[in-house]
């Protein structure tokens, strides 16, 4: 009898064993902090949970921008580095260029179920390299939005009915608003001062002119440069007049805005998250979050997107069965990208982004009208998050808008700067 | 106070037009004292600043005021941090490359300064030429090149690629060579005419007589080791290859930003080094003269 | 002292084995392979093709690399300067406390030397912090009442970032300068007082030129190390201006690793290795002229 039992626990012991064995790691590196560091991580959980004695992934998070970049860059090249990534569809050309990113073939794909019409075609044009293959799939679209407080703008008379501002379309409106709200040792509105944040701006406001930062391979060409004079001249104002306090970092510029001292903050949809939370404990005022409004002659606003890629790790290359396992969680988390959106950021997947529930989702759908008019980051190798223009944009882009160099000459730095690495 | 005492004992002319002179002279004397002494306090508060934030909760962090001591002391902070980080993993990463660098040196460094300090043989002269000019090159300026041989080797993202390039430690070979330098030659010849050969003159005699030396220095490679950030950051890509000074900064949790956490794993990570310090103090002095070329 | 030579070879090939293979794979084969490197425009990793003297001219024209350098020596004049100065106040005044005492305060002003640069880095970062940051109610005043966001404005960042290294280094010196007072014989001031010296004259007189060699070890000490400055820079800088606040080891990586050109990010690292190189022989011959005494 005790034998019988012992026979048993050993076996049920050995069958433990065996499908621990059976699991496998996937090996994750992603860039997401803040909210969406949060909303990740729990969909890995769920991932993990739901997979549990099959797969597991094994999630590292690094500094977003050039440390993460950098850090795949050096491990694909030394053979290191994980079995899938983040990556910024902005960064494409760049990354293919230094051969990070290993082709995903459309038998892969297809094997795992991901189709191309699930995307809508630019998002998915945008994961290609300029050899035409594909390198990544991506997951969302983001971009930046103006977040406000309605008990704010409503004292200002700014408010609309429907609970929108209203009166903010056009520079003089704007400037107007601004002026108007900056008031009791209250900003009209808080930017972070990030060469990210720098550059979203400026580029919005850039393409809301009509200019074009890169043509034919020429940056700020012709009369762009007096267009980028102008955004960036716009910037400068809101500091100089005081609506908008200087040297604000990233958290701080958040800060601001949800302890009420300011009335107005432009910063990506990946902030919804804090706002939601905050709300939901109560402890922040009546908020809305809407898309930038409209400066200049057509309405423009930059945006990104994040993807997932597998690294090309020199001689030492993701295995076949791996790969498998790796395309298989994309399309997981893409069919689960419900759950991303709650985010703030717009799934790329089409069956979510066209569902009920995603339409329903607040405050996603006060601002998704932006996705018509969205404009990405230049395709080119100087271009995307931790590139040059990035680099030039946290050199030139954030002192001009602290008021430390005048906006012609940060404009004409950005085009020198960026002309002199193409020859 | 004490210093007061100590000058009036040393002048013991007893003038009187002098005794007046140093009492101006001692309250001067005291004024220097408690200005030295408000220095030290100034200087450490950063540390005790740091320290105690560490112990307080979240929302006694971010109060206004300075708050010396927590209101509700916790240990939250690092209850977190030990239970949701892997720093753990960054501790033994720290603790393994640290000892294997110190161990490694310090054999390396006893052998070679022993070959050139006792022994005679050809190329003696050129390697202590090579040692002196190494002592010249800044280690930063080779990060490029060494990224290439431990990529060449296979060791990118090992705990042996941390460790190659530390071992270059020409101080150490020469600080030992000089030691070995000023035995005494009887003990050599008494031995060498028992029938001693090199290897246990090394390990019998001059080790033993400098053996202070080998612990001064040993310390002082592992301080530097625990501390060294710049190439464990550029040698390994994953967390769980990281050492702890660089772990702690280039993580980022997906719990959200806190001060009490930051600073707590911070206090973690200073641990060791601060414990080793209070232990060895004289050690650890020791070990910075003979570093500066002057001989404790 | 019949010994067979070979015998002694063979003890010293085994000896100094561990030394060669170390130094030939760490030192000698990396310091030449830098210097081909820099004639190549090869990337981190991989071949490149030989481009002659095109990766220094870049250089020279580079008005990012010419920051670089003037940074890193502003760097070294407002570290190492007010370093050498305050470590030698600061060793005046603890050289005078005796017992526990002295060793308290001592323990005080090293302590930090022995932290690693990442939780110095956390320590000023919480310190500074510019919401919830101490330092604030300091530096407020001096700012029309504004909290200061110190490390993301550029004129305050190479000397916020020297005065934290001051506070971090400090130590190291002050252990050389009391080393220093201790050598001194009492003797040379018991004469002094009995002569009537006041304590200017004293240190003026006596303490000053004596502890004069010492000084200049401390300086050049220093001046080497804080040439090869780097964490504190990149650590605070994260985010922030990168470029108007790059030193030459930042720069030497932001070539290298973050835009993969090998090449270039070697022709850097000689011109600091050629800069440090001549620094050091100075140091030597100083050294050397001090034991000569």
């Amino acid at each position: 009898m005790i034998r019988k039992v012992l026979f048993a626990t050993l076996a049920s012991m050995a069958l433990t064993v065996s499908a621990a064995r059976a699991e496998d790691t996937i090996v994750w590196w992603d860039f997401l902090s803040g909210g969406d560091g949060v909303r990740m991580k729990s969909m890995l959980d769920e991932f993990n949970k739901e997979h549990a004695g099959k797969v597991k992934i094994d999630a590292t998070t690094s500094e977003w921008g050039t440390p993460f970049y950098t850090k795949v860059q050096t491990a694909a090249a030394t053979g290191q580095g994980p079995d899938i990534m983040t990556y910024h569809e902005s960064r494409m050309p760049l990354g293919v260029s230094e051969g990070v990113l290993s082709p995903l073939t459309p038998e892969e794909l297809a094997a795992a179920g991901i189709k191309a019409s699930d995307f809508s075609p630019a998002n998915w044009k945008a994961a290609q390299g300029p050899d035409g293959k594909q390198y990544a799939v991506p997951l969302d679209i983001h971009s930046i939005i103006l977040y406000y407080n309605k008990d704010l703008l409503k004292k200002a008379g700014l408010l609309g009915d429907d609970g929108k501002p209203k009166g903010l379309d056009g520079v003089a409106n704007f400037d107007a608003a601004l002026a108007k709200l900056t008031a009791n040792g209250v900003y009209g509105l808080s930017v972070p001062n990030d060469g990210g944040s720098g550059w979203r701006i400026f580029y919005t406001l850039l393409n809301q002119e009509g200019g074009q930062f890169l043509k034919d391979g020429k940056f700020l060409d012709g009369d762009n440069l007096d267009k980028a004079t102008t955004a960036l001249a716009e910037m400068q104002k809101w500091t100089k007049n005081k609506w908008a306090p200087t040297n604000t970092e990233y958290p701080a510029s958040i800060a601001l805005f949800t302890s009420g001292k300011a009335a107005m903050h432009i910063n990506g949809v990946w902030e919804v998250p804090t706002m939601v939370d905050l709300a939901k404990k109560g402890q922040l005022f009546d908020w809305g979050a809407i898309q930038i409004p409209v400066l200049y002659s057509q309405p423009a606003t930059w945006a990104d997107s994040h993807s997932f890629a597998i690294p090309d790790r020199k001689g030492n290359p993701v295995s076949p069965e791996k790969r498998k396992l790796v395309l298989d969680i994309i399309h997981w988390f893409n069919q689960h990208s419900l759950e991303w959106a709650g985010g703030g950021h717009i799934p790329a997947y089409l069956p979510v982004q066209e569902s009920a529930e995603f339409k329903a989702l607040k405050p996603n759908s006060d601002y998704v009208s932006l996705a018509k008019t969205a404009v990405f980051d230049p395709v080119s190798i100087y271009a995307g998050v931790a590139s040059p223009v990035y680099d030039a944009s946290g050199n030139y882009m954030i002192p001009a808008l602290n008021g430390e160099i005048a906006p012609a000459d940060a404009a004409k730095k950005i085009r020198d700067d960026l002309q002199a690495l193409t020859k | 106070m004490s210093a007061s005492v100590q000058s009036a004992d040393l002048v013991a002319a007893p003038a009187t037009r002098r005794l007046t002179r140093l009492n101006q002279i001692d309250i001067v004397g005291l004024l220097i004292t408690l200005g030295t002494l408000i220095g030290a306090i100034v200087w450490a508060f950063p540390l005790y600043w740091g320290l105690i934030t560490t112990f307080k909760h979240e929302y006694e962090i971010v109060r206004p005021g300075v708050q010396l001591w927590p209101e509700h002391f916790t240990f939250e902070n690092y209850v977190h941090v030990l239970l949701q980080t892997k720093i753990g993993y960054w501790y033994i990463n720290s603790l393994i490359t640290s000892g294997a660098v110190t161990l490694i040196v310090v054999m390396m460094a006893a052998g070679a300064g022993y070959a050139i300090s006792q022994l005679n043989f050809p190329g003696r002269r050129f390697f202590w030429w090579m040692i002196l000019a190494s002592f010249m090159v800044p280690i930063p300026a080779l990060i490029v090149t060494h990224f290439i041989v431990i990529s060449q080797l296979g060791l990118i993202n090992t705990l042996a690629g941390v460790v190659g390039p530390q071992l270059i430690a020409p101080v150490t070979v020469i600080i030992y060579k000089q030691f070995f330098d000023s035995v005494p030659k009887d003990f050599r010849e008494a031995a060498v005419i028992d029938g001693a050969n090199d290897f246990q003159l090394l390990f019998r005699i001059y080790l033993p007589m400098n053996w202070g030396v080998t612990t001064a220095l040993a310390i002082i490679t592992f301080i530097g080791a625990w501390n060294l950030f710049l190439w464990p950051f550029l040698a390994v890509s994953s967390e769980d290859k990281m050492n702890i000074t660089v772990g702690i900064t280039q993580v980022h949790d997906n719990f959200g930003v806190s001060y009490g956490r930051d600073l707590a794993v911070a206090m973690l990570a200073a641990l060791p080094v601060a414990l080793i310090y209070l232990i060895f103090q004289r050690r650890v002095t020791q070990a910075i003269m003979l570093s500066a070329g002057i001989k404790g | 002292m019949i010994r067979s030579s070979r015998s002694e070879y063979l003890t010293a090939a085994v000896l100094m084995a561990p030394f060669v293979v170390i130094y030939g794979l760490f030192f000698v084969y990396p310091t030449l392979r830098m210097v081909e490197l820099s004639f190549t425009n090869a990337p981190l990793i991989g071949p490149g093709k030989w481009v002659g003297l095109d990766n220094y001219f870049r250089l020279a024209s580079d008005h990012l690399f010419s920051t670089a350098i003037w940074n890193t020596i502003y760097f070294v004049i407002l570290s190492v300067v007010p370093g050498t100065i305050l470590a030698l106040v600061i060793a005046l005044g603890v050289y005078r406390l005796k017992g526990w005492l002295q060793s308290i305060v001592l323990a005080a002003f090293f302590l930090p030397y022995i932290l690693p640069v990442s939780v110095v880095y956390r320590i000023w970062g919480w310190m500074f912090d510019k919401d919830f940051g101490v330092a604030q109610y300091l530096i407020a005043p001096l700012n029309d009442g504004q909290r200061l966001s110190v490390f993301r404005t550029v004129p305050l960042f190479m000397p916020a970032v020297a005065f934290i290294t001051v506070w971090w280094c400090l130590g190291f010196s002050l252990l050389l300068f009391i080393a220093g007072l201790r050598n001194i014989s009492r003797e040379i001031y018991e004469a002094a007082e009995l002569d009537g010296a006041g304590r200017w004259i004293q240190f003026r007189r006596i303490t000053w030129p004596l502890i004069w060699p010492v000084t200049v070890l401390v300086f050049t000490i220093q001046l080497i190390l804080q040439l090869k400055i780097f964490d504190q820079v990149y650590l605070f800088t994260q985010g922030g201006r990168i470029d108007a606040n790059m030193v030459m080891v930042f720069y030497i990586l932001r070539e290298a690793f973050q835009l993969n050109k090998g090449g270039l990010g070697a022709a850097s690292a000689v011109v600091l290795f050629v800069v440090i190189a001549v620094l050091s022989v100075l140091q030597f011959q100083l050294l050397r002229a001090r034991e000569g005494r």
